[in-house]
């Protein structure tokens, strides 16, 4: 049983937001399928609003060069969009390994930012796609960088009269992109490595290279020193081992020493020896 | 409360729910659907699969008030024991089905492949029956059963 709370159903984004900003105890719902586990283990709530029927907060749209996501896309239809698939393809494919079928027909990208999880599959490729997210609420709005809005594992500055907004992405057309993840079985299975590349070379030289790595750290971060390393640089074993070997030292120095770090951390050596090195 | 209004198994239904209750409770409590069964009630089990517009939704972790306006499909809507459906047939036919406590979940997961992909091969079978656990069968029958029902569904239409 589900602890007891008032739900609204709201159709425009003004009534989502009028409501979170007027109700005591309020939280939104998008699919689910964090917030009912969490409502079912005792987070209690008086109201639940559902944002799933705003149209305006639903579908995709590529204008510039800029993908605009709405919050309550799915991962199945992340994972199957056309504009998806051809301006951010490792984050079509990040989204169609979530959990299960009926996990990406119910879970929303929004609900996988704000649930902020270290093992969330869609970070990874979005903080490669520089991803801006808006956050609105009643009377105003505010744009802040995807990697500035996770401050600790599941945990955001968005505040709780707040309703995270269109999510944009900057395409990376030209970029060899992808996105490998580790996890005990396949399915149901949270990531227990993650590694989202962009990488752009000519004749050998690495132009520009965009990596993030998830479920090392407790938040997925830019590997932004092995980007500036590598970029300009001829792709060589050398420069590659030396690029491996600053992304592990960066874990360790985020994260100190883990356990797991035994089996994760030559694991994530291979498959970035692998990226880098063209595959 | 709440009255929701959808369609079940192609019947127009309204029926009042209370705001906290999931669908899985409001079709066995309120509706007498108990083809949906409980068990985690966390999303990990997949015997609770209902379609809502077709495609598989876990129905523990789904509010009823999210199927108003809504097509939902439970296993009663393939076929009675009358005429069972060529997926349920099969289903028999191959030994997929020893405790049945995966049973409608696997078949709707099944039914939703056959609706977008009429000739799935063993790794389409495998994906989309990935969010349903069988702790009988290992898996083998129901993979076959699946591939006897579309090259039926096929030769059928
Ligand atoms: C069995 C199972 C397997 C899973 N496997 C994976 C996996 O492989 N990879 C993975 O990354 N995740 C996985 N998840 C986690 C989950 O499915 C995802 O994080 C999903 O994207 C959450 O989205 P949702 O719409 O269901 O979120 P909800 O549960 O609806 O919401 C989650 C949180 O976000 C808030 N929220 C949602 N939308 C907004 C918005 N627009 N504005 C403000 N706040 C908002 C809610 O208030 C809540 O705090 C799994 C979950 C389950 C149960
Ligand atoms: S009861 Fe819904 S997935 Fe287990
Ligand atoms: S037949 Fe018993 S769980 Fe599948």
């Amino acid at each position: 049983m589900l602890p007891d709370f008032a739900s609204i159903i709201a159709e425009t984004k003004e009534e989502a937001l009028s409501c979170l900003s007027s109700l005591e105890r309020a939280k939104v719902i998008a699919g689910g399928t964090d917030l009912m586990v969490k409502m079912r283990s005792g987070e209690r709530y008086d109201h639940i609003i559902d944002i799933t029927n705003i149209r305006e907060l639903d579908g995709i749209a590529v204008k510039d060069g800029v993908v605009v996501i709405g919050p309550v896309a799915t991962h199945a239809r992340l994972g199957s969009d056309a504009a998806i698939r051809e301006n951010a393809p490792g984050l079509a494919l990040a989204c169609s390994l979530v959990g299960s079928p009926q996990i990406r027909n119910m879970g929303t990208i929004g609900g996988n930012i704000v649930n902020a999880s270290p093992a969330a599959d869609s970070i990874p490729p979005m903080l490669i796609h520089d991803a801006m997210l808006t956050l609105e609420s009643k009377g105003s709005s505010r744009k802040v960088r995807l990697e500035d809005i996770i401050v600790a594992p599941y945990k955001t500055s968005i505040n709780t009269r707040e309703l995270l907004g269109p999510v944009e992405i900057t395409s990376l057309k030209g970029y060899r992109e992808g996105y490998f993840r580790v996890a005990k079985r396949a399915t149901w299975a949270i990531s227990r490595l993650s590694v989202a590349w962009a990488i752009s070379e000519e004749e050998g030289t690495f132009k520009d290279v965009k990596l993030a790595i998830g479920s090392c750290t407790p938040m997925p971060f830019r590997a932004v020193k092995v980007e500036g390393l590598l970029r300009g640089e001829k792709r060589q074993p050398g420069i590659i081992a030396e690029a491996v070997r600053i992304a592990l030292e960066e874990i360790k120095l985020i994260s100190g020493i883990r356990p797991s770090f035994a089996y994760k951390l030559p694991v994530l050596r291979g498959i970035l020896e692998n990226v880098l090195g063209g595959e | 409360m709440k009255t929701i209004s959808f369609i079940l198994n192609g019947k127009k239904t309204v029926v009042e729910v209370r705001d906290s209750e999931t669908l899985l409770y409001a079709l066995r409590e309120r509706l007498g659907i108990t083809s949906v069964k409980e068990g985690c009630e966390i999303g990990e089990c997949g015997t609770c699969t209902v379609l809502i517009d077709d495609e598989p939704h876990y129905s523990c972790m789904t509010l009823a008030s999210k199927a108003n306006g809504s097509d939902v499909k439970t296993v009663e809507f393939l076929g009675t024991a009358d005429l069972l459906h060529p997926l349920q047939e099969a289903f028999i036919n191959s030994g997929a089905v020893q405790c049945g406590y995966c049973t409608p979940g696997m078949l709707l997961s099944a039914y939703s492949l056959l609706l977008k992909n009429k000739d799935p091969d063993t790794d389409d079978i495998r994906e989309a029956i990935s969010g349903n656990l069988c702790r009988c069968t290992g898996y083998i029958q129901i993979v076959e059963a699946i591939k006897d029902a579309a090259g039926l569904c096929k030769h059928n239409s």
